[in-house]
Formats: C-alpha cells, sequence, structure tokens
C-alpha cells in the first residue's frame, strides 16, 4: 500500500479525529524538551505527518495493520511528559494521540485491582481512588499529567516505589495492540510476556488498557530534616530506608538546590541553605509510630540534622508533583537525570560539586530513592532557550553530569531518542542484543516509534556524540575564559 | 483597574511564556482540552505558541487559528491552580487576548461586545436607564432602590440579572430577602455600568478601566461603604481589579452568599424546612478565583432538612459550567459541552437541587439539564434561601 493512500484512509477512517494541518501537527514535534530546530531539524523529521486521536483499541489496531502495510512510522503519545523525546517522531509518520482512552473500567475492591484505559492519568486515578478511600501504590512525579500507559512504558519509578516496588510489580495485565494490529490481552505468562513492554517506550505495541494492584489510602505522616552536613543527612537516608518500617516516599535535596529555591523564595521558612531530607510515611497507625521513634532517634543522633516544624513538611509533599518550580529562575533548565546507586549518592554530589566549582555552573540536585538500591538523581542548571548557541553549548554540559554518575554506577533514566548515545551504558550487550530480539520478533518492519530504544542514528552514535560534546564543551570553556 | 501583580505579569508574559515546562499539568485540569482534544487546544500548546510568537519574535505564527485557540478559553483558572511553574494563566490569557486586540487578530464576536458595551454600558440591547426594570415584579418595591445615597448597602445587580428575564429571579430573590431581613439597601440604578469584565476579557483594557472608574465614582458619590454583588465575575472584579481605582477607600465587597450568611448567623433570616437533596456547584471566579467556597455551603446547610452532597469535583478542583471568559459568544457549542460534562457528575451526584452562586452559571447549568432531561432543579443560592425563609 502506498503511504498516502494509507494516511488518505486513516483520514476518512478517523473524520474530525485526524488532522494534517501543520498548525496543530506543529505541536506534536516537541515534548517538554525546548531542543532548538538547529539540532534537531537537520537531524530528524519530528513533524508528524499525520496525527490521529483513536477512541478505543480497535482503532488503535486499524491504524497499525494500515501503517504496517505502508510501511509508516507510528509514534504513540499520551500526556508526552518526558524529556528525551520518547514520544517525538523521529522519522514522521504518524502520531496516535491517545488521549481519548481515558477512564476507570473496573474497580475490584475484593482483589483490590483497578482496571483503567491507559491514557488516564495518574491524577485523575488518585482522585478516583482517593474518594472510595483508595490509591494508587505508586505514582510518577509528574502524576497530574502523565499516563498510567505512558509510565508503564517508561520505567515506572517514582513517589511510592520505594516500598511498594515498580510498576511493572504492580501491573497483573494489560490490552496491548501489537504493531501488526492484533490487539492481545498480556499477563506475565502470556507470549510475549508482559514485561516486555515495561520500559519498552512504545516500541513494541501499544498499551491500552492495564489492571493495576491498589492500595488502602491509610494515614500519612511527613517529616522534612534540614542539615548543613551533606554526610550527615545521606546517613540519615540510607538509615531511614533500611530501618523496619520502610517509608513511602524518601526524597532529597542538596545545598544547591536549596539556595536556589531561597533565591526564589520558595523554600521552607527559615531555611536558606544546607540540605533537605523529605520522608513519608503511610501506613497504620503503629506503624506510623515506629517511623516517628526512628526519625526522632535518627535526628537525635546527628547533631547537624534539624527537624523543620510538621507544617513544611507537609507543604513539601503537597507540592511534590511541582519540581519544576524552580524552572522559572531560569527560565529554562538543562540537567541529566540519573538511575544511582543509592551507595553512590555521597561520592556523587561531592564529584558534581567539584564539577559544578570547575565549570564556574550551578548545579543544583534533587531526588527521590526509587528502590531499596537506586535512586532517581536530577543534576540540573539554569539556561535560557533563546540564547541557542549558548544553550547547545550547555547541552554538552549534559553528558558531563552523566560521566559523573557512570563514574559512581549510575546512567540515564530512560532512553528516548537523546540517550541513545548512552545505550552502552544503560544495557549490557546481552541485554541490548535480547531487546534488539524482541523488537526484531514483534516488530520486523520496525514501524513502531522508530529510532529509539535499540539503536543510535548515525549522527549520535557514541563516538561521534563523545567528539561532538567534546567540542562544545571546549568552546564553552573558552567563552568562559577556561575551566577551573 | 489591574492589580500591581497583574501588571508585573503582563509585563513578563515573553518571560512567562518561556518559565512554562510544558509538563502539561495545565492540560489535564483545563476543560476546553478535555472537549476539543487537540494538543493546541491545552493551556501548555497555548502558550508554546504564545512563546514561538511573543518571546521568540516569530509574528507569522500569530494567524486565526491561534487567535480562536486563545479565545477557547472560559477564564477558569484551573490551569493556573495546578500550574508547576507557578504562571498566573489565568492573567497570561487576558493579556494574550489583549495583544490579539492590539494586533486586530481578536474575534469578530470581540468587536461586537466592545461595540455594544461602549454604546450602551451594558451586555445587553436595551437601554442602560432600564436596568431597575426587573424589579417591578416585586410585590412590593423597596423604598430606596435607586441610588440612595448613605444607603448600608449597594447592590450591584449586574448586567445578565439586570436585562435577563431568566436571570431576574435572582435580584428578585436578593432584593426580598434583604427586605426580609431589614437592610436599608440601594443599587446604582441606571448609572450601574457593566463591570468591565466582558472588556478586559476581550483584551480592550483601556475601556475595561473606564467603565471601572465610572462604578467606582459612583460608589463614591453616594457615600456606600458596603457592596454586594451576585454575579461571581462582577465580584471578582470588584473584589480584585477594582482595588486601584479606589485607592484605599473604605469598601466592603461582598458576595450576596456572604452578606446572606452573615444575615442568617445574625438571625435575621431564619430559614424553615425544605425537602431538598441539594448539591453545589463552585462559580470559577467566586470560588477557585476568589477563594469564596464556604458562605454558599453555610447558607445550604442553615435551611433545615435540607440534605447537603458535595459534587466529585468541589471547591479548588470545580469544574468549570463552560460560560466564563465570553466563550459563548465564540463558540457557544463548545461552551455547551464543558457544560454536559458538569451536568454529569450533577447527575451522579443523586441531587434534586444544584445551587450556585452566579447567573452564568445558573443559565448554563439549566440550559444542560434541560436538554439531558433530568429531574434537577437549577437555583441560585438567594433562590433557595428565599423558598426556605418565605
Amino acid at each position: 500500500m502506498e503511504k498516502n493512500e494509507a494516511l488518505l484512509q486513516i483520514k476518512h477512517l478517523f473524520g474530525e479525529r485526524a488532522t494534517d494541518a501543520s498548525f496543530e501537527r506543529a505541536l506534536y514535534a516537541r515534548d517538554l524538551a525546548p531542543v532548538p530546530a538547529l539540532l534537531v531539524d537537520p537531524l530528524f523529521r519530528t513533524v508528524p505527518d499525520l496525527v490521529a486521536r483513536p477512541a478505543d483499541a480497535g482503532e488503535v489496531s486499524a491504524v497499525l495493520k494500515l501503517a504496517s502495510a505502508a510501511g509508516i512510522p507510528v509514534t504513540p503519545r499520551a500526556g508526552a511528559s518526558t524529556v528525551y523525546f520518547n514520544t517525538v517522531p523521529a522519522r514522521g509518520g504518524i502520531v496516535l494521540d491517545l488521549n481519548l482512552l481515558r477512564g476507570v473500567v473496573e474497580l475490584d475492591e475484593a482483589k483490590m485491582t483497578v482496571t483503567v484505559r491507559a491514557a488516564t492519568t495518574w491524577g485523575e486515578l488518585e482522585h478516583y481512588l482517593n474518594a472510595r478511600g483508595l490509591a494508587p501504590q505508586s505514582v510518577p512525579s509528574s502524576a497530574p499529567s502523565a499516563s498510567i500507559g505512558g509510565w508503564f512504558t517508561m520505567m515506572g519509578y517514582g513517589i511510592g516505589s520505594v516500598k511498594y516496588g515498580s510498576l511493572l510489580s504492580q501491573v497483573r495485565a494489560a490490552e496491548v495492540v501489537l504493531p501488526d494490529g492484533e490487539i492481545r490481552n498480556l499477563t506475565l505468562g502470556s507470549d510475549p510476556p508482559l514485561d516486555w513492554f515495561a520500559a519498552s517506550e512504545g516500541t513494541l505495541g501499544v498499551v491500552t488498557g492495564l489492571q493495576i494492584v491498589i492500595r488502602r489510602n491509610n494515614p500519612m505522616s511527613h517529616y522534612l530534616l534540614s542539615s548543613p552536613d551533606l554526610g550527615e543527612i545521606a546517613g540519615v537516608l540510607a538509615a531511614v530506608k533500611d530501618a523496619g518500617v520502610t517509608p513511602y516516599n524518601l526524597h532529597f535535596t542538596d545545598d544547591a538546590c536549596v539556595r536556589a529555591m531561597h533565591r526564589q523564595g520558595i523554600a521552607p521558612d527559615g531555611v536558606s541553605g544546607g540540605c533537605l531530607l523529605a520522608i513519608d510515611y503511610e501506613g497504620a497507625p503503629e506503624e506510623l509510630a515506629a517511623a516517628q521513634q526512628t526519625v526522632e532517634s535518627l535526628v537525635a543522633v546527628n547533631s547537624s540534622v534539624s527537624l523543620l516544624p510538621p507544617e513544611a513538611a507537609l507543604e513539601e509533599w503537597d507540592e511534590r508533583y511541582k519540581s519544576l518550580k524552580l524552572k522559572r529562575s531560569g527560565p529554562s533548565e538543562l540537567g541529566g537525570e540519573v538511575w544511582l546507586p543509592v551507595r553512590s549518592l555521597l561520592s556523587y554530589l561531592a564529584d558534581i560539586e567539584q564539577l559544578a566549582r570547575k565549570l564556574r555552573l550551578g548545579l543544583c540536585t534533587y531526588g527521590h530513592v526509587a528502590s531499596p538500591e537506586r535512586a532517581i538523581v536530577m543534576t540540573m542548571f539554569f539556561a535560557d532557550e533563546t540564547k541557542v548557541f549558548d544553550y547547545i553549548i550547555g547541552l554538552s554540559l549534559v553528558k558531563k553530569i552523566h560521566d559523573v554518575g557512570y563514574r559512581h554506577g549510575g546512567y540515564p533514566y530512560g532512553v528516548g531518542l537523546w540517550n541513545t548515545p548512552y545505550l552502552g551504558r544503560i544495557f549490557t550487550k546481552g541485554q541490548l542484543a535480547a531487546l534488539r530480539a524482541r523488537k526484531k520478533r514483534l516488530d520486523p518492519a520496525g514501524i513502531l516509534n522508530p529510532g529509539k530504544l535499540y539503536g543510535w542514528p548515525p549522527l549520535l552514535n557514541p563516538l561521534f556524540f563523545a567528539v561532538g560534546m567534546k567540542c562544545l564543551a571546549g568552546i564553552g570553556s573558552l567563552r568562559r575564559g577556561g575551566d577551573r | 483597574m489591574m492589580t500591581m501583580d497583574n501588571r508585573q505579569l503582563l509585563a513578563g508574559l515573553e518571560r512567562e511564556a518561556l518559565v512554562c515546562g510544558r509538563c502539561g499539568n495545565c492540560r489535564s485540569a483545563c476543560p476546553v482540552y478535555k472537549a476539543v482534544g487537540w494538543e493546541s487546544a491545552s493551556p501548555r500548546g497555548k502558550i508554546s505558541m504564545a512563546k514561538e510568537i511573543f518571546a521568540k519574535g516569530r509574528q507569522s505564527s500569530l494567524t486565526g487559528d491561534f487567535a480562536r485557540r486563545v479565545a477557547q478559553c472560559t477564564l477558569c483558572g484551573a490551569c493556573a491552580r495546578d500550574c508547576a511553574t507557578g504562571i498566573d494563566t489565568r492573567s497570561l490569557w487576558l493579556e494574550l487576548r489583549r495583544r490579539l486586540s492590539q494586533a486586530g487578530q481578536e474575534p469578530q464576536a470581540y468587536d461586537s461586545i466592545r461595540d455594544n458595551l461602549l454604546s450602551r454600558k451594558n451586555v445587553s440591547t436595551f437601554d442602560n436607564e432600564d436596568r431597575l426594570e426587573w424589579a417591578q415584579d416585586l410585590d412590593e418595591e423597596p423604598e430606596h432602590l435607586d441610588r440612595q445615597e448613605g444607603a448600608e448597602v449597594c447592590y450591584f445587580v449586574g448586567c445578565v440579572s439586570s436585562f435577563f428575564p431568566q436571570a431576574a429571579q435572582i435580584p428578585l430573590a436578593v432584593s426580598q430577602l434583604l427586605m426580609k431581613a431589614g437592610v436599608d439597601f440601594t443599587t446604582l440604578g441606571g448609572e450601574e455600568w457593566c463591570c468591565g469584565f466582558p472588556l478586559l476579557s476581550t483584551g480592550f483594557v483601556d475601556d475595561a478601566r473606564e467603565f471601572a472608574r465610572h462604578n467606582v465614582a459612583m460608589v463614591k458619590e453616594l457615600g456606600i461603604h458596603t457592596l454586594i454583588a451576585s454575579c461571581a465575575s462582577c465580584y471578582h472584579v470588584w473584589k480584585h481589579d477594582y482595588q486601584e481605582g479606589l485607592d484605599g477607600y473604605d469598601l466592603e465587597i461582598l458576595h450576596t452568599s456572604e452578606y446572606l450568611a452573615r444575615l442568617v448567623r445574625e438571625g435575621r433570616l431564619e430559614p424553615q424546612p425544605l425537602d431538598e437533596v441539594a448539591t453545589y456547584h463552585d462559580p470559577c471566579d467566586l470560588g477557585r478565583n476568589s477563594g469564596v467556597f464556604e458562605a454558599p455551603r453555610e447558607i445550604i446547610r442553615s435551611i433545615p432538612g435540607v440534605s447537603f452532597v458535595e459534587l466529585e469535583h468541589s471547591r479548588e478542583l470545580s469544574l468549570c459550567c463552560g460560560g466564563g471568559g465570553n466563550l459563548q459568544s465564540v463558540d457557544p457549542d463548545l461552551s455547551a459541552q464543558i457544560a454536559r460534562f458538569r451536568v454529569e457528575e450533577i447527575a451522579a451526584s443523586g441531587a434534586t437541587v444544584v445551587v450556585s452562586a452566579c447567573q452564568q452559571c445558573e443559565q448554563m447549568l439549566s440550559t444542560a439539564i434541560r436538554k439531558a432531561g433530568l429531574p434537577i432543579r437549577v437555583m441560585d443560592v438567594s433562590e433557595l434561601l428565599l423558598e426556605a425563609v418565605d
């Protein structure tokens, strides 16, 4: 089938729910990252030829069948709340805007599961469940905008993961439309198994529904600790993580970040620097009582650590979905999100501090513990996207952040397009070969979200990328009058 | 006309557009996006385009399509509530509309609204001198209804309640309640001009300022020190945007629900039992955008026999009725679709009566409920209270 014929058929099938108007399509050419056109346009075709909004799995299937027949790339998209172009086309084609696939299908309180359509946001699910005394086990820090299907196809760690595990561990079944248009209900025991699609970033199939395990919306307690001593706060973090009562959320903020918050007027009252550690528990009253003892005893034995007032701790919790609030100091932000071993946090932060001094750049770091072993750590700096040349040079510094992370056992959290140069750090050769075999089996024509996850585009191959970034960093250094 | 905070924001539209992180929190909250479905209809989509046009100087992107999307907004403020970077998006939309007007790209309907307001001083086709015609339906007309100097209270009726028969029940109810409570009240009569919100929200800020100056001058001339408004938007404008014109003048500004709740509290109005299951729809300009949540609920709860149920989305999280931001004048179908979303929640609540505190909400919900064929009455909180004290 010819490409144009397939696109016409989809337009006919979808009516007003499909568009090839350039005014609409242009907005699907980016996610959160405002990467300059100067850098993007020569490498990729991010503006889709057509955007279609399917209302059910059947319509997703129809699009994939036509796209397969005509060899048209298809990029699934819902919240588009990531930054690595995970949901942005690399080669044009069709964007499947899945946002009509919304709502709760079934709540089973006996089994403590809920079945949702995939583009339901975590915020919507949380609102729905909270009204019934229930809650999701974990949510992404972008819960108001991130879709449930989207987070599943990313790595799925966030708030609550340290206690309840990754989203994959909470998903019992998923409805997935495979690249050939077949609609399947998948479980861990099916062929292909459900876990293939977790962190697959929309490259193996389009998730249209999920059944996930939920929890009771238990009472919570919140603590916010402050200390000028990074070592002590890191020690408290490790002790809390491994204590008898597992926290629901463990979020830390480094000194540079707290200072930036203070300058912006959003730091807790009376806090102008030092590190912050937010500890949140949920559970039965006796668990909360034990947790209180844990926190208070740790504060007692760490002389530099102080417990901030409960109102400050509650406010920190209430602001948990607004990690972008610091962007106001930018107006842009650049940074690297690192999947870091928790044990390396202290040494990583020490090296980041050294890098900041060398580059004479304010590097702010915050993050949360995602599992007993790993933390999601964001190190960022302020930039201005309207100063295009400086902004592109700034991008080279993102690699330096990832290099620090790599030295400490970390690697980028998520791949998409922009982290493909780091594939060799993220996966072993064996893992990558296995991933490529899955892709070849399920999507032999490579129509689903091409250009992501399995290999790097020619100009982003690790060697070119490293040399290019080094050159840009060198130019940046010269412009700064040399690094320290 | 505008507060200092707003002026600072408006001067910084370009920066605010750059500050937007495109996280999409706003998109999830936006009723227009929910109804339209395209990214260009979402707040983050509109801000992305504004960034290209105003912060990056791509004036060629200031197209009719963009102007249409900017006009597709109820100014409900839900996006501002959820913005991760703290952008006062409601003010940003007003500034965008101002810039569209400056560029001659405003919808034609906006020009009609402006022309009508400049010639008649109200949003209807009636002469402004007829502002008090609704009062002819009162059994007994209050003694000092028209511009009584030194009255205890001045009731700012608002254009819709003054001129549109379907909304006249509100001033009739408010007046009867004030009379029952023995309140010495007046109105600005034919000297009440539109509050200016329709001009502000269509981008004609300087014209809006003229209307504000006139109304403030009238209130000062009569020596009024307590002003009540039953229209949520009039109330919002008086409370937030008139402060510069008031320039420290001692004026207590209350929504009628706040004043009536006070009268109930003081025992000047004594509600008798009613057999109803009532729910309350928070008007955006009264609730989320002005912080008045409790007074209307207090009135409903003060009525014996009334069982009160909250809607699934209430208070800060309340859903818009679709009638704000002049959306009805540029896209009535979209406006009606948004009302249908709200009516789905009202139907699910099991209420026999849905109470609100804004004539525009009442009109939008009444139409949607009638079209849905639901056996639910729609009332202003003053109408419900009147039923209980009658």
